[in-house]
């Protein structure tokens, strides 16, 4: 069974290597029988992969200890689903996992284009099977998930207890989908410079893939704040570790791809503005993928060397170099065919918008790589913690958030004093209102007053855009107000979704600009039947207890739980002993509400006296974050849904480059 | 032409205001960032300097009091010799144990690390011990 697993890893790689040659010279040559050779040879890569996948999990499942992989990284007692998760939850399967997203999307891409993009998909699959040579190639030659114990195991190693936790379940997945997501656009800008179709139908083509990865980037990262907050027991759900880092730059350049795009295809600029951020994307993508697996940057993650480093830097020296090859190659038709009128416009916006979320990439870069270069240029480690990002983030952040409320609204091409009037007029009141008041409320808190007041800014402006829209339905046709908000969505879904989205963000802004100013901390150590009191709550220590099962000992503690003199709840914060990797780890107590979250750790038992030190956080608004990230993914299904005006302007735009470019390519 | 310029300054500004930002984030935030055997090797000249050091808990050398949640160990090389004592008050990271990675964050005074910050490297996430047969 295991060989099968090994020879289809080998098989796989084999068929990648003939579907991109074929790819090449198909494309190169104009032969559509390669070309079709290649796109069944791909299908025929995804399928081997998938059959690689099953084994890894059959051997999980079955408990095979055999397995260097499956006695490291599972035990007899682990449950089902952790079980499963197991999967990614080391290297080697981790690898194999990308490689299974990754070939499953390439099938997905080969099966919507086969009668469509013939002269871009051959660079398409090219591109794709590329990507796939390089993490089979990890896999049969590196790091290899199916290799055997020289002697059999009697039991596993378990799984890291703190991976063992509902919301790792799903964080991993998702962010490796956003991941990987990111190599469908970069496939088909690839092919588009390739292939000299540089117009906006490769743009068009993969808008939704983008969106995809992009939604998936958002939600993993969200998760991953999650599973922060609830497994870590500081309080925090991000603290700038280079492993966050890896995962939040592609997100910055891929959002401000999504927003840059719009330009290219409603004014026929930024093409090689696109370009250049689609590439780095991806390029943050496989960077992010090294950064966690090499040990270059000391992460508290400290994840250990690997062997691994040298290839991605190598992979990702190729990508880079290829990219710029067929950037410089192409740079005539590159060329914006329009200029920006004014400043004071759609275009001024959204790129700075753009440049600000650039700006956010690059100093999360910077201070993620600062002590590797520090040491090389100085030969002193230094440094950069929290404080760094949160000084240069924050101020950025709220940049990109007053965009957020204008980039929407202005006008195209040059605003005037009217359209200025007409849609700011309301929302810089209400946000003048909501700092003053604030302020008059006796909170200082320069960020937070900044950040409430710019919120109140662009909901303004988002709940202006729905009543007008509302409105003007409601007179011209005659509908009633709920058909008539229905009906402005549904056929305007990506302007309203994309609202809807910005809604999202606002919530999130104000999640975390309240809950990193107003967090009240408190550590206290308890007898039993003392208390203590934290923000508006009391806290009443009733004693501790000892739970066991075969897998997982715990030590408990009962807190009672008052406001304002009313019982509110009972918490049980936890210290677990997971027996087969003998490490104490914190199961945090938590009673989130609207108002905020009230967070309790227990921090320490000491067996002789019986006190108990808890260490409890107050945060405020924290729960509007999740729910902020909720809304996205609501906004983000709504622009997703396909429309026939789309399908409209994408043969369009296919027809136009038909006629454009075909002469041009003889 | 002008527009362009126009432009051209305006995004240069951005750009400035981020480098800026950096400059000056990692001027005031910026800590060194030592292996014992570096920071051993620095000795007195690192004297009331923030810093962060790497190392191992030395064996038999933590004295833990739970009911004050004072610590003091000694930061240990990894080879387990030598090293520096540290000092430590709040509730122990759920890794803390001799012969474990940390990473201290604190000044150094009187001989002593004053740890405010004590972490403790997870066990890898990517790569587990080979159990035992």
């Amino acid at each position: 069974m295991i060989d099968l697993g090994t020879l289809a890893l080998r098989l796989g790689l084999a068929t990648a290597i003939y579907a991109l040659v074929a790819a090449v010279l198909g494309g190169g040559r104009r032969r559509a029988d390669l070309v079709a050779s290649s796109r069944h040879a791909a299908y025929v890569v995804h399928g081997l992969v998938a059959v690689a996948s099953l084994v890894l999990w059959r051997a999980l499942l079955a408990r095979d200890f055999s397995l260097e992989y499956v006695a490291s990284y599972s035990s007899s007692t682990l449950s089902l689903p952790y079980t499963i998760a197991a999967f990614w939850g080391g290297q080697s399967g981790s690898l194999l996992f990308w490689a299974l997203i990754l070939t499953t999307m390439s099938s997905v891409v080969h099966l919507q284009n086969r009668e469509r993009n013939a002269a871009l998909m051959p660079y398409v699959t090219a591109t794709l099977m590329a990507l796939a040579i390089f993490f089979l190639a990890m896999l049969v030659f590196v790091t290899d998930p199916f290799t055997r114990l020289p002697v059999p195991a009697r039991e596993g190693a378990d799984l890291n207890p703190l991976l063992q936790n509902y919301w790792m379940m799903i964080h991993p997945p998702s962010l490796y989908l956003g991941f990987v997501g990111c190599s469908v656009p970069f496939a088909f800008a690839i092919a588009a410079l390739a292939s000299g179709r540089l117009g906006d139908v490769w743009i068009r083509t993969t808008r939704r893939w983008t969106l995809f990865a992009w939604a998936f980037l958002t939600l993993g990262n969200i998760l991953g704040g999650r599973w922060a907050y609830e497994e870590l027991g500081w309080g925090g759900y991000w603290a700038w570790d280079p492993v966050e880092n890896a995962a939040i730059m592609p997100w910055f350049t891929c959002t401000a791809f999504l927003h840059s795009v719009m330009i290219q295809e409603k004014k026929n600029m930024l093409k090689m503005w696109n370009m250049v951020l689609i590439l780095l994307t991806f390029c943050l993508t496989i960077f992010g993928t090294f950064l966690t697996r090499s040990g270059v940057v000391s992460s508290v993650h400290s994840f250990t060397q690997s062997g691994l480093g040298p290839f991605f830097v190598g992979f990702l020296l190729a990508v880079i170099v290829v990219s710029i090859a067929l950037i410089v190659l192409r740079r005539p038709l590159l060329r914006s065919e329009n200029d920006i009128d004014s400043f004071l416009s759609r275009e001024g916006a959204f790129l700075f918008n753009n440049l600000l979320l650039v700006g956010l990439a690059f100093a999360t870069f910077w201070g993620t790589v600062f002590p590797v270069i520090s040491e090389a240029v100085r030969g002193v480690k230094i440094t950069v913690g929290p404080p760094f990002f949160n000084k240069v983030n924050a101020p950025l952040g709220l940049a990109l958030l007053l965009m957020t409320g204008i980039g929407p609204v202005i006008a195209w091409r040059r605003a005037s004093a009217r359209n200025l009037r007409r849609s700011f007029t309301w929302p810089l009141a209400l946000g003048f209102a909501t700092g003053v008041a604030i302020f008059a409320a006796g909170w200082r808190h320069y960020y937070a007053v900044v950040c409430f007041s710019l919120a109140a800014f662009v909901l303004a402006t988002i709940f202006m855009e729905f009543y007008r829209g509302t409105r003007a339905r409601q007179s011209l046709m005659g509908e009633a107000p709920g058909a008539a908000l229905a009906n402005l969505i549904g056929r305007n879904r990506r302007r309203y979704g994309g609202y809807v989205i910005h809604l999202g963000v606002v919530m999130m802004a104000v999640g975390i600009a309240a809950s990193s100013s107003f967090r009240v901390e408190k550590q206290e150590t308890l007898a039993a039947g003392e208390a203590i009191e934290v923000g508006p709550y009391t806290l009443t220590h009733r004693g501790v207890r000892s739970t066991d099962s075969p897998h997982v000992a715990a030590l408990v503690a009962d807190v009672d739980v008052t406001r304002g003199g009313r019982a509110v709840t009972t918490l049980h914060p936890e210290k677990r002993f997971y027996k087969r990797q003998q490490q104490p780890t914190t199961e945090v107590a938590l009673r989130s509400t609207l108002r905020d979250d009230l967070y309790v750790v227990l921090g320490n038992y000491d067996a002789q006296s019986g006190l108990v030190t808890f260490l409890v956080f107050v945060s405020p608004l924290v729960a509007w974050l999740w729910i902020g990230g909720l809304v996205m993914g609501v906004g983000t299904i709504i622009v997703m849904s396909p429309t026939a005006a789309e399908q409209r302007a994408l043969a369009a735009a296919m027809a136009v480059e038909e006629r454009g470019l075909e002469p041009a390519l003889r | 032409m002008t527009r362009n310029r126009r432009f051209i300054i305006g995004a240069a500004i951005i750009v400035v205001a981020v480098s800026y930002l950096v400059y000056v984030g990692i001027r005031e935030t910026s800590v060194y960032y030592f292996t014992i055997d570096e920071f051993l090797a620095q000795g007195t000249a690192l004297a009331n300097e923030d810093v962060r050091v790497a190392g191992r808990v030395g064996a038999d050398s933590v004295d833990w009091n739970p009911a004050t949640l004072d610590l003091q160990f000694r930061l240990a090389s990894f080879e387990e010799d030598g090293g520096v004592p540290v000092s430590y008050n709040g509730i122990l990271p759920d890794m803390f144990a001799e012969g474990r990675d940390v990473i201290v964050e604190g000044t150094y005074a009187g001989g002593t690390l004053q740890a405010h910050t004590l972490l403790t490297s997870c066990p890898s996430k990517y790569e587990a011990e080979v159990p035992g047969t």
